[in-house]
This record gives C-alpha cells, sequence and structure tokens, in this order.
C-alpha cells in the first residue's frame, strides 16, 4: 500500500524550508559544563546572545528569495529610496527599434544639457549617464513603493529591517491604496529615473518625450533630424506621461511641467530665494525704524511748535 | 476604426479603463488610426471618456467609468464585426 501522505515536490520543498521559524539557541556543551552541576534551572545566569544563524549579506527573506519578484522588489525600493526625480510614462506597444530611438534622443538631449552646464562655469556631474528609462512591473513597483514610504526601520525595536524583511511586508500590507502614486500603477509602465533634482534635465527630458509649446518646444528638424525620425516618432507617439514623483511628493503632469520650468534650475531657485529674504529683511528694518520715525516726527513738531508759540508770545509781552 | 479620442485623468481609478484601452491597440495601429489622447489634471473630476469613429462613419462615446474594459471591447466589436461582415459579403 503506498503511503497516504505523499511527500511535496523538491522545489515545494525547498520553499516551505526557507520560511521555517529559526530554531531557539542552541548552548555549547562547554557552556553547560563550566557552570556548577547542582546549580537548578533558575540559577543559570542569562542566556547568551543568540549565535547569528544568517551571514550579514543574507538575511531572511519573508518571501522566497529566489524568486525573481522579491529580486525586482530590492531593486525597485533601491531605485525609489536613491532616485529625488522619477518620471512615470505609459507605453503603449512600442516596437524595439522604436525604444533605441527613443533612448538614443533622450541620451542626446540630456548629454546636450551637461555640457552647457559644464560650459556655464558648474562642476561637471554627469548625470546624464545616470538617466535611466527602464519599464517596470507595477504590481511589484508598488509594493516597493510602500515599502519605501511607509516601512521605518529605524522604529523597528528588534529583527532584521530590510526591505525584503517579514516587518516591512507588515508595515506596507494594510497600505494598498493608500500612497497618491498608487492608481497610476497599472497597465504598461515605464520608469524615467534622474539621480539628482535637476529642472535643466527635467526640461530636456520633457522637450522631447512628452513636448509641450511654448515651454517645452520639441527640437526643430534642422537642429536634430534624428529626432524626425519616423521611428523615433512612432514611438513618442505611444508614450503618454502620466505623473512624476519629485523629493518623495507626487505631482500631475501640469506639475511636472512647473518643476521642469524653474528657471536657471536649482541656483535660480536659491537666488530667487536669496532675492525674497533680502526683501523681507528690508521691509523688517523699515517696519521696526517707523515706530522710532513717527514719535521723533512728533516730539520735533511739538518742540517747534512750541518754540513759534513762545516767539509768538514773546513780542507781546 | 479611424479615430479614437480619449480623455482621463490618470490618478482616479477609474482611468485605468481608457488606459488599457489605449494599450490595445497593436503597434503599427497609430499609421491608420488617428488618435487624441488628453490626460486632465490631477484635481478635475471630469469623467473618462473613448470616443471612437468607424469607417462608415459611425461615432461612438462610450463612458469609460461605467462600462469597464470588457463592456468597451464588447460595444466597439459589435460594430466592426457587423462592417467586416458587410465587407465580406460584397467580396472584399
Amino acid at each position: 500500500m503506498p503511503p497516504r501522505i505523499q511527500r511535496p515536490p523538491s522545489t515545494v520543498a525547498s520553499i516551505l524550508r526557507c520560511k521555517r521559524t529559526p530554531l531557539r539557541s542552541r548552548q555549547y556543551a562547554t557552556a553547560a559544563a563550566t557552570a556548577t552541576p547542582a546549580a537548578g534551572h533558575h540559577q543559570i545566569p542569562n542566556i547568551p546572545d543568540p549565535i547569528a544563524r544568517y551571514p550579514p549579506t543574507q538575511p531572511p527573506s519573508f518571501k522566497p528569495p529566489q524568486f525573481r519578484k522579491s529580486q525586482l522588489l530590492r531593486q525597485y525600493a533601491s531605485l525609489l529610496r536613491s532616485t529625488p526625480l522619477m518620471l512615470l510614462f505609459q507605453h503603449n506597444n512600442l516596437t524595439a527599434t522604436e525604444w533605441v530611438g527613443v533612448r538614443r534622443e533622450l541620451t542626446k538631449a540630456l548629454q546636450k544639457v551637461d555640457a552647457t552646464l559644464v560650459a556655464e562655469g558648474h562642476v561637471s556631474q554627469n548625470i546624464a549617464s545616470g538617466v535611466k528609462i527602464q519599464i517596470i512591473q507595477t504590481g511589484i513597483f508598488g509594493a516597493a513603493l510602500r515599502v519605501v514610504e511607509y516601512f521605518r526601520p529605524e522604529a523597528q525595536q528588534s529583527g532584521f529591517t530590510h526591505s525584503l524583511s517579514a516587518a516591512a511586508y507588515e508595515a506596507a500590507a494594510n497600505q494598498r491604496t493608500a500612497h497618491g502614486l498608487s492608481p497610476l500603477l497599472s497597465g504598461p509602465l515605464v520608469v524615467l529615473s534622474i539621480p539628482t533634482v535637476s529642472p535643466q534635465h527635467l526640461k530636456a527630458a520633457l522637450s522631447i518625450l512628452a513636448p509641450n509649446q511654448p515651454n517645452f518646444p520639441a527640437p526643430t528638424r534642422k537642429a536634430n533630424p534624428g529626432y524626425h525620425d519616423l521611428s523615433c516618432q512612432a514611438g513618442l507617439a505611444k508614450l503618454m506621461l502620466l505623473g512624476a514623483r519629485v523629493e518623495g511628493r507626487v505631482f500631475d503632469v501640469e506639475g511636472t511641467r512647473w518643476v521642469g520650468g524653474i528657471p536657471g534650475g536649482l541656483d535660480g531657485l536659491r537666488g530667487q530665494l536669496v532675492n525674497m529674504l533680502q526683501s523681507i529683511g528690508a521691509g523688517v528694518t523699515n517696519t521696526l525704524e517707523s515706530a522710532s520715525k513717527n514719535l521723533y516726527f512728533t516730539v520735533e513738531s511739538r518742540r517747534t511748535m512750541l518754540e513759534d508759540e513762545e516767539k509768538g508770545e514773546a513780542p507781546k509781552a | 476604426m479611424t479615430e479614437v479620442s480619449t480623455a482621463f485623468n490618470p490618478f482616479s481609478p477609474r482611468a485605468k479603463t481608457a488606459r488599457l484601452f489605449l494599450s490595445f491597440f497593436p503597434a503599427d495601429a497609430r499609421q491608420r488610426i488617428k488618435m487624441t489622447t488628453k490626460i486632465l489634471p490631477r484635481a478635475s473630476k471630469d469623467r473618462s471618456f473613448v470616443q471612437v469613429k468607424f469607417n462608415d462613419g459611425k461615432e461612438m462615446k462610450l463612458d469609460a467609468e461605467k462600462l469597464g474594459i470588457k463592456g468597451i471591447i464588447e460595444e466597439v466589436d459589435r460594430h466592426s464585426r457587423s462592417l467586416n461582415r458587410a465587407n465580406e459579403l460584397n467580396g472584399n
């Protein structure tokens, strides 16, 4: 008679083994031998820290780590943590040649921006090489977004605190529709990630990928014939800008264009702020001065009035 | 189909229908069909719609929020099937 309980196949068994709770901490026999043999159960000193059962580079994962989705979640979480500026597009069945054209034009435009920044005397940051346009898996991207936004590793008392840990899963599980970006995460999506918040680069990218008159004009046929290539144009017609995530905040298309339209980039913004603060300072000093000035004028006018009266009275007397 | 125009606010969960409808067109569809898409700002409360114009001049304006993607595909397919049948009967 065959056994009633069938053994699970080896693939399933390996997954089950992965989620097994760790055993209680073991104690070495030598440690027990040093204690007095007659010591009672309550007299044994504090149990030493459990032996680290996992190498520090491989902490245990909540979901099976050998699955592609687990590794994608890690990748997306690190992308979301490291990238302050990312744009979300919907791509409607672009062919490979169209992708090539789009990527080529994008890198060309960004390299041009880098070159002009260096020519203006800024330190070369070489942002263009860090800009990446990649297709994402929406569900896993949403999960990674929730982990990044709602999981606070520093608030955890104990245990593992990496993005794949059980604690991160618990923190993110109940926030399914809470984030502002979550309605966007459906259908075919592509993410353009820019490693720094640089309005100049954003403007260049927008005028290539989502041109809009008058602030984000597409390059003219004379200036950039490659942009008006048939395959590139066909690809760009199928890309739709949906929104953006800038410094952890969600922007719609208008908001993205506003960020891209900041004149002079971040330096220009700082200049504006300095101007504003200076004018505020001038206003404050004016206001503070005005009280004493008023008093001075009042007293002064009273004095002249009295003097006039005295002068007027003197000849009569 | 000769013309497709849609409008939706991507920050509304119900805009999924219109977005999926656009993603169903094959890669070379834009050579034959004129497509216009309007993306509404985040605060707008306008309902998303799909407007389709066929070869015989019939126009359809479908409410994407009410129908769902299955409903829209069904409505559009119903008319294009009848057009196809008429074409075949004419010997084309």
